[in-house]
């Protein structure tokens, strides 16, 4: 029994980590219409400015946080102006290919500039273990996972609240009606972005004590997210967060009982049944992916 | 030859077709008529297979075609025009008339000549080789037509090809609808010219609201009182 | 100017570029004479085949698939095990090889062929990585990670030539291969209904043009010719392991290529080969392969961004103005 309850700790632990990433990506495609294959890049620059804020002046992931979110936020801007924005209603193969080719960029820029060398964030905390009854819980992944929730419970609540977060939803459910009702588009799409990359930045910083650094490990990551995106529902924040903690499950589950390799295999296949099944996922809106 | 039964559609909680039923016989002209938004073209979606009906059966020549997509209810006959005209536009008039042409087992080279007789039929020859995008609107809606003949098309669905025509064209397109029905055609047209209807059609249906609220010749429905009450304030003219 | 002369004019001038064209290529290994180059020249035809069949599938058929290096992967690794453990000819393999490929493909599309977009993008993307994991893990058959090596067993008759040229020569064949099926497609009734499927499916569906069917049709072709060229790579490199044939960068830079060059045409992959292709050598050689990859993605970026239809319809626009102004063209 005890070790049932670490594994699915643990993977509602990963799943929330994911979660943090899910819902920027959903949202992304939510709002935008733009499947955003650079999400990951973000978070592995945000893994890269708090290691090398902590190798060159000492400064803590959880204190560096607060410089390289905003970092990646600016960071945001600058891809949304300048290539996300002009992909809008452009024919498909430029949506897809425009957001790949900044991921193979910042990937690769960021193998020019630090090498391929993995590095890592040593903090006193990282190994640091916390123990709720029978179950073993790592101090930094349980950090990341309160901090994901609270993310997505503060984009929930601003998304329903505030005028601003209505005028995102209006965007994603019409976007010319909205047009239509004097909301500014652009800067919809703008914040939108920013704040989604920069969540991924943030999912980023905070995995850092914990995870290997180097340019690709995105890759590792970018895939899963897709998988749960879609499985959540594209466009649906609650659909992402609920998928992220399932695929966390299932992914520490299979992992354990098969082995990495196998549990990639396994949900890429539900991933593909997904797709052809329910396209819309658990919570998504249908017409978005089909044809009728 | 189109048999139209008890169809229901409901797009979540929106009722556009509401117990719909009807039949056009062979080589009738029918017209489709009603206030906009009444479900005209989503009953043309329904028979033409685009749009699955929650309720209710269609049937092409007595046969129930709810198995059957688009592309197979076409090659048993069906034929349609778009409301909102839908052209290959980056090919050519001739290419556009050839593709529907194809459908009918013929090899390119046939087709190709096919396509060139629907076009001088329709008085498009010259436009044979300009890409469909640069055609004008009156064009554009005979190139739809052109393409739903191209397919050898026995029944065919008109979706308001008079829309935005002058004077002229509508009587020219009037002219090509009745050489067309001399051959034999079946039409169900849908239309807001009620001069149109009242000169090419013998029998009406008007639909509202997605109810169909009269059935019968053009004088007996736009006497009609709930017709006029849907109509309100829409003026009609008789031959 | 009367109709007659720019026509014929046209047809003549056309003629002799061909002729010298394909003289130039004949003459290719004579003109390279380092090893070096005329490898890189081989590689040149390997991804412009890729490239073009890749374009079947998605500039034709609309279908932008990023899993197509599994296919490749299917002909590599089909030939080789064929011929290492049951002694097959690579010649025979390869048509074995572009079966499985094409089944695999038809496969796909059968299941794929509703989703639009980026969903349908998604998918294949998870089908390479299937494929890739496969390659990787099921060491059994593969080996997995450490590949596998084509003896130089026997000479051409298992696809194996002792002198470079040869290469260069059946990689010309396949490339002609690739072309004349795209060419074949375009003038053809698939052609026509693919075109069709692309500009308005739904019309398209009220001709009765059969949306699967041709998907379906489109994708496995694409992959069969897929599935040979890696084949051919196999031969060539006579090393292939999961990292040079099935890894999802390889999908990403087919399509790069194709794009580059022109998708939707016949001869836009070819120019997209030719120029990306030497370039991302050159960028490896001269800076790393780090920053050539940046190169490419920002190549990447940049042309979807402003030349969406690729550099070969700048060409063809260069080459009106140029036949304009000789009077050849009207």
């Amino acid at each position: 029994m005890d070790l049932t309850l670490q594994i699915l700790t643990s993977g509602l632990l990963l799943g929330g980590l994911y979660a943090l990433l899910a819902v920027g990506l959903t949202l992304i495609f939510g709002v935008l219409r733009v499947v955003n294959f650079a999400h990951a890049e973000f978070m592995m620059l945000g893994m890269f400015g708090a290691y090398w804020l902590w190798a060159l002046w000492g400064i803590d992931p959880y204190l560096s946080i607060f410089i390289v979110v905003p970092g990646v936020f600016l960071l945001g801007v600058l891809t949304d102006r300048l290539v996300i924005q002009r992909s809008i209603g452009a024919p498909e193969v430029t949506v897809v290919f425009a957001t790949l080719g900044v991921s193979i960029f910042l990937q690769n820029a960021a193998l020019t500039a630090w090498s391929a060398d993995i590095r890592s964030v040593t903090t006193p905390y990282g190994s640091a273990v916390v123990e709720l009854g029978s179950v073993r819980i790592s101090v930094p992944m349980l950090v990341s996972f309160v901090v994901a929730l609270a993310f997505a419970t503060g984009l929930w609540l601003f998304l329903n609240r505030t005028m601003f977060g209505k005028a995102i939803q209006a965007v994603a459910q019409n976007r010319d009606a909205a047009a239509l009702m004097g909301i500014d588009v652009g800067r919809v799409y703008l914040v939108t972005y920013s704040v989604a990359v920069a969540a991924a930045g943030a999912m980023g910083v905070l995995i850092a004590p914990l995870f290997s650094v180097y340019p690709r490990v995105g890759l590792s990551y970018i895939v899963t997210v897709f998988v749960i995106v879609v499985l959540g529902g594209l466009g649906s924040v609650v659909g992402a967060v609920i998928a992220a903690l399932l695929v966390g499950v299932i992914e520490s589950v299979v992992g354990f009982l098969l082995g990495t390799a196998w549990a990639e295999l396994a949900y890429f296949l539900v991933f593909l049944a997904v797709l052809v099944v329910r396209p819309q996922g658990l919570l998504g809106r249908r017409g978005a992916e089909v044809y009728q | 030859m189109l048999g139209i039964e008890h169809v229901t559609v409901d797009f979540d909680g929106l009722r556009a077709v509401d117990d719909v039923s009807f039949e056009v016989a062979e080589g009738q002209v029918v017209g489709l008529i009603g206030p906009n938004g009444a479900g005209k073209t989503t009953l043309f979606n329904v028979v033409s297979g685009l749009v699955i009906p929650t309720r209710g059966r269609v049937r092409l020549a007595g046969e129930d075609v709810a198995r059957l997509g688009p592309a197979e209810r076409s090659r048993r006959g069906l034929g349609r025009t778009f409301q909102v005209v839908k052209p290959f536009g980056g090919l050519s008039v001739l290419d556009n008339v050839v593709v529907g042409a194809l459908t009918r087992g013929q090899r390119v080279g046939e087709a190709r000549e096919t396509a060139a007789g629907i076009l001088t039929r329709l008085g498009l020859e010259r436009f044979a080789t300009t890409t469909a995008r640069s055609l004008p609107l009156a064009l554009r809606k005979r190139l739809e037509v052109a393409r739903a003949l191209s397919t050898g098309a026995r029944l065919l669905l008109l979706d308001e090809i008079m829309g935005g025509l002058n004077p002229t064209e509508v009587n020219e397109t009037l002219d090509l609808l009745e050489s067309l029905r001399a051959e034999g055609l079946t039409f169900l047209v849908i239309e807001h010219n009620m001069h149109a209807i009242m000169r090419v059609a013998e029998h009406v249906v008007v639909i509202n609201q997605g109810v169909r609220i009269a059935e019968g010749t053009p004088e007996e429905v736009t006497q009609h009182p709930e017709v006029v009450a849907a109509y309100l304030g829409e003026p009609h003219e008789s031959a | 100017m009367s109709g007659a002369t720019p026509s014929t004019a046209r047809r003549a001038v056309r003629a002799v570029g061909l002729v010298l064209l394909l003289a130039l290529l004949l003459a290719v290994p004579a003109l390279l004479d380092s090893a070096y180059w005329l490898d890189l020249a081989v590689m040149v035809l390997v991804w412009a085949a890729l490239a073009s069949a890749w374009n079947i599938s998605a500039g034709y058929a609309g279908g932008l698939s990023l899993g197509h290096a599994a296919f490749f992967g299917v002909g590599a690794y089909t030939a080789v095990l064929l011929f290492n453990e049951l002694g097959v000819s690579p010649w025979l393999g390869m048509l074995v090889g572009a079966v499985l490929a094409g089944l695999l493909g038809a496969l796909l599309g059968v299941i794929t062929f509703r989703l639009k977009g980026p969903f349908f993008v998604l998918a294949t993307l998870a089908f390479g990585f299937v494929v890739h994991i496969l390659a990787v893990n099921w060491r059994g058959l593969t080996r997995g990670a450490a590949g596998l090596t084509l003896p130089f067993d026997g000479g051409p008759q298992n696809m194996l030539f002792a002198d470079l040229s040869t290469y260069w020569y059946v990689g010309l064949g396949l490339v002609a291969l690739v072309l004349g099926v795209s060419l074949w497609i375009e003038r053809s009734r698939l052609g026509y209904y693919l075109v069709a499927l692309r500009e308005d499916e739904d019309a398209a569906r009220s001709l009765g043009v059969r949306v699967v069917g041709c998907k379906v049709i489109a994708a496995a072709i694409s992959a069969a010719l897929t599935a040979v060229a890696g084949t051919f790579y196999a031969t060539f490199i006579q090393y292939i392991d999961p990292a040079s044939t099935t890894q999802f960068e390889l999908s990403v830079q087919i399509a790069l290529v194709a794009i580059v060059g022109g998708m939707g045409t016949a001869l836009g992959p070819l120019l997209g080969a030719v120029i990306v292709i030497p370039l991302g050598e050159v960028l490896r050689a001269s800076l790393g392969g780090g920053p050539a990859l940046a190169v490419y993605g920002l190549l990447l970026v940049v042309i979807v961004l402003t030349a969406p239809n690729g550099l070969i319809a700048g060409l063809r626009r260069v080459g009106r103005r140029v036949g304009v102004a000789t009077g050849v063209v009207r």
